[in-house]
């Protein structure tokens, strides 16, 4: 069914299941996820693409009742194990949410804190590490006169941004980004876009969007998941100008009903 | 073919519904100004052939209005997969039904021309590019249906039949040579005749065009530069 | 004809008239009452009060230094033992046991405490430390009025733990922080000002409780630190010489009522301060 991508595959995704409780949310996926690509997942709401991007870093470990099964291989090796040591893969895999969420501490802390939890820096490191991130989330120039300032101070985009230098901080492998800009403005969510592409060369990125239109402009491939089903996953030039299933054409072309 | 189920948008089904309507009546109005064309070049008739040149302007109006829409639609609907090739399917289209309008008045004002020849030589002159005419018009025809019922197999049986038209105007040209070889009195009008010829051979190579586009929007494939008999192929295994 | 729009004003009006009236009605009392404590506490202000100890009956002078030492030992002393069991135990609410159902129960067992009477308290107190020990003592009342705290405190960190919003949680988690640091660390930090108002607010609470410290701090006419005597305090001579028949006593009973109102009222006003800072400028 699925396109092979064209580069090696950063998660390989095999038989997975998940359920909430009694209720099964993913069925039976099967997925590549290049390496160093921008992947999307888009699909109706309900259909399973949060769920499976939250399965990428284990974050639906926090809640009893919900579980997975199958296989979910990062580099080969399977996360969904019991033995897996969460934290280490969380360093690993990094998320960004829906909506900003900052840490009630200085712009500077919020990303030095996850760096800390890994790393033993030196203050002339860190400060440099700080700016790395901050410039690789494209906020450098905005924050550099206020990095002692509250990071709650800032406007939603730039709050989003410092999500992002939070997550690109600790040097993760993979960034999971969960409608990153559903809460932004149109120019907020622009630059996001904007961060994406230039992260795409460091970083397998994978997004989850409501917003088809952001899909088509920011992945490299797209998967189409419905009720739970990977329905269609393919290149995203060849997905939005000729998908190979008739619900993925239903879907993007705006007659899903 | 998802064409006739309804998008969420309503409007949007207009709009789309609407650029159709406009292109299939632009293709009516062609196949018109083709057709008067040639029967005022063989008849003779003068007024026909100024009646076709002046509606010309007709069919550049349809060109820039369904092209406005195209735009319009591409700019508020973002027309994905099935949605985006009909629009562009049918900007190509409008383009290539705009030249065959002007290949039209092209032939009328041969009409106009050969008119005030001497009308025995042109009559036998002028035997070829009757039968090529029907011929080309029956694609435009052909063409336009296949659009208008998203028919991949039909626009590919339409696009090979280019080749007929192709060959007909290489021995319409060698005869008319023969004509000019034997009585150079008759240069003059065959060199029109021979243009009148070439015109309807392209207006063939528009049709084949369509039938090409027609082929993209159904099947998400481009064939422009594929061998025709191969192309059938690539979907056999769907 | 009464239009719909006209019947549609006319109850808008009535209601909003009588929500206002009872607001009146209300603050009338409260008016009355602040009035009361200010006019005849102002007049029973002297410098003395700080300085000298209770009176005995029917001798002039003196003061209420006694009380007010002794009700700033007590109110530390229960502040020290209830604030940090109350903002533990609620934050093991608050984080640890919001989707289990022993959380719930704890809730349900700390919300009885939280509206029991507190000379409940004072007696439970009396018969588990001053009966055994045979002695009314400082400690005992520090520790009954913790006892009053204790639920507040536990309620209030709850409730502000949940108040910080899951994706905060979660976002600290999917950067690989181990849940103790992202309590500590993070959902404290958030929920600070709110904590912080909640064991302010259980403070005023317990600064004005009578009933407990009657049953075990009791009263001491002098001037006492140590924790395992009677000790005097603030409530229990205000109860105390406000019932006595001595026009001094009766003046310095409202001396000391303006003072405890004066202090809560300043606690009040620090923990809105607090709130308000913290949303304001954040971190």
């Amino acid at each position: 069914m699925p396109v092979p991508p064209s580069t090696a595959a950063k998660i390989s995704v095999r038989n997975l299941e998940f359920f909430y409780g009694n209720n099964q949310a993913l069925k039976d996926i099967h997925l590549e996820i290049p390496e160093r690509r921008v992947t999307a997942f888009i699909g109706p709401s309900g259909c399973g693409k949060t769920t499976l991007l939250r399965v990428f870093n284990r974050m639906y470990s926090l809640y009893p009742g919900q579980r997975a099964s199958g296989e979910v291989l990062l580099d080969n090796e399977n996360i969904l194990l019991p033995q897996m040591d969460l934290n280490r893969l969380r360093a690993r895999v990094g998320m960004v949410f829906q909506k900003p969420t900052p840490f009630p501490m200085s712009i500077y802390d919020n990303i030095a804190f996850g760096v800390r939890l890994y790393e033993r820096l030196r203050r002339t490191q860190m400060d440099e590490r700080v700016e790395q991130a901050l410039r690789q989330a494209a906020l450098w120039d905005e924050v550099k006169d206020n990095l002692k300032g509250s990071g709650l101070g800032l406007s939603g985009g730039q709050q989003q941004r410092l999500c992002i230098a939070r997550a690109v901080a600790v040097k993760p492998e993979v960034i999971l980004l969960d409608e990153p800009t559903s809460a932004l403005d149109p120019i907020a969510t622009l630059k996001i876009e904007e961060l994406v592409s230039e992260l795409r060369d460091q970083f397998t990125i994978v997004i989850v969007t409501h917003n088809m239109q952001q899909a088509a402009r920011v992945s490299d491939y797209t998967a189409f998941m419905y009720l739970g089903e990977m329905v269609e996953f393919g290149q995203t030039n060849q997905l939005f100008t000729n998908p190979g299933k008739k619900q993925t054409e239903d879907y993007i072309t705006g007659r899903y009903g | 073919m998802a064409d006739f189920d309804q998008h969420i948008s309503q409007r949007f089904d207009e709009e789309l519904h609407d650029i159709r309507s406009m292109v299939l009546a632009m293709g009516g109005l062609v196949e018109e100004q083709v057709a008067n064309a040639i029967k005022a070049l063989q008849s003779g008739d003068a007024e026909l052939a100024s009646e076709t040149i002046s509606r010309d302007h007709e069919v550049n109006g349809y060109e820039v209005r369904i092209e406005e829409e195209c735009i319009g639609i591409i700019a508020r609907r973002q027309p994905a997969a099935s949605d985006l090739r009909l629009v562009m399917t049918i900007i190509k289209t409008v383009a290539d039904l705009e030249r065959m309008g002007d290949k039209a008045v092209k032939i009328a004002n041969m009409a106009l021309a050969i008119d005030h020849g001497a009308q025995g030589s042109n009559h036998a002159l002028l035997r070829d590019i009757e039968g090529m005419g029907k011929y080309a018009l029956d694609m435009l025809r052909r063409a336009m249906d296949a659009l208008a019922r998203v028919d991949a197999d039909a626009a590919i049986e339409i696009a090979k039949g280019d080749e007929m038209l192709n060959q007909e105007y290489r021995s319409a040209m060698r005869r008319l040579i023969t004509y000019m070889m034997e009585d150079p009195r008759t240069i003059t009008s065959a060199i029109d005749a021979l243009f009148v010829a070439k015109a309807i051979e392209r207006i063939g190579d528009h049709a084949r065009n369509i039938c090409e586009y027609v082929i993209y929007l159904a099947k998400g494939k481009s064939v422009r530069h594929l061998p025709l008999d191969e192309v059938a192929e690539t979907w056999q295994g769907e | 004809m009464i239009s719909l729009y006209q019947r549609r004003r006319f109850w808008n009006i009535f209601n909003m008239s009588m929500a206002t009236l009872a607001t009146l009605f209300g603050l009338f009392w409260l008016v009355w009452i602040l009035w009361t404590t200010l006019s005849y506490g102002f007049s029973a202000l002297h410098p003395a009060l700080f300085t000298e100890n209770t009176p005995p009956p029917g001798v002039d002078g003196g003061g209420l230094k006694n009380a007010f030492v002794g009700s700033l030992i007590l109110i530390s002393l229960a502040v020290a033992i209830g604030a940090p069991l109350g903002i533990l135990a609620g934050t093991w609410l608050g984080e640890f046991a919001v989707r289990r159902r022993f959380g719930s129960v704890v809730r349900f067992f700390n919300d009885i405490l939280l509206s029991a009477p507190s000379i409940v308290i004072g007696l439970f107190v009396y018969a588990i430390i001053v009966h055994p020990l045979g002695q009314f003592s400082a400690i005992s009342g520090a520790i009954a009025l913790a006892l009053i705290m204790i639920p507040v405190v536990v309620r209030t960190t709850d409730e502000m733990l949940q108040l910080v919003p899951s994706t905060l949680r979660e976002a600290a988690i999917a950067l690989g922080v181990p849940y103790w640091r992202l309590v500590t660390q993070i959902t404290w930090r958030a929920a600070g000002a709110g904590i912080l108002t909640g064991v302010l607010l259980a403070t005023a609470r317990i600064s004005g409780e009578t009933a407990p410290l009657l049953f075990t701090a009791l009263n001491n006419q002098f001037y006492s630190t140590s924790l395992d005597r009677p000790i005097a305090n603030l409530p229990v001579v205000i109860f105390q010489f406000a019932m006595s028949p001595y026009q001094n006593w009766q003046a310095m009973g409202w001396a000391g009522a303006l003072i405890a109102t004066l202090a809560v009222l300043a606690l009040s006003i620090v923990s809105r301060l607090i709130i308000k800072g913290k949303t304001k400028g954040g971190a």
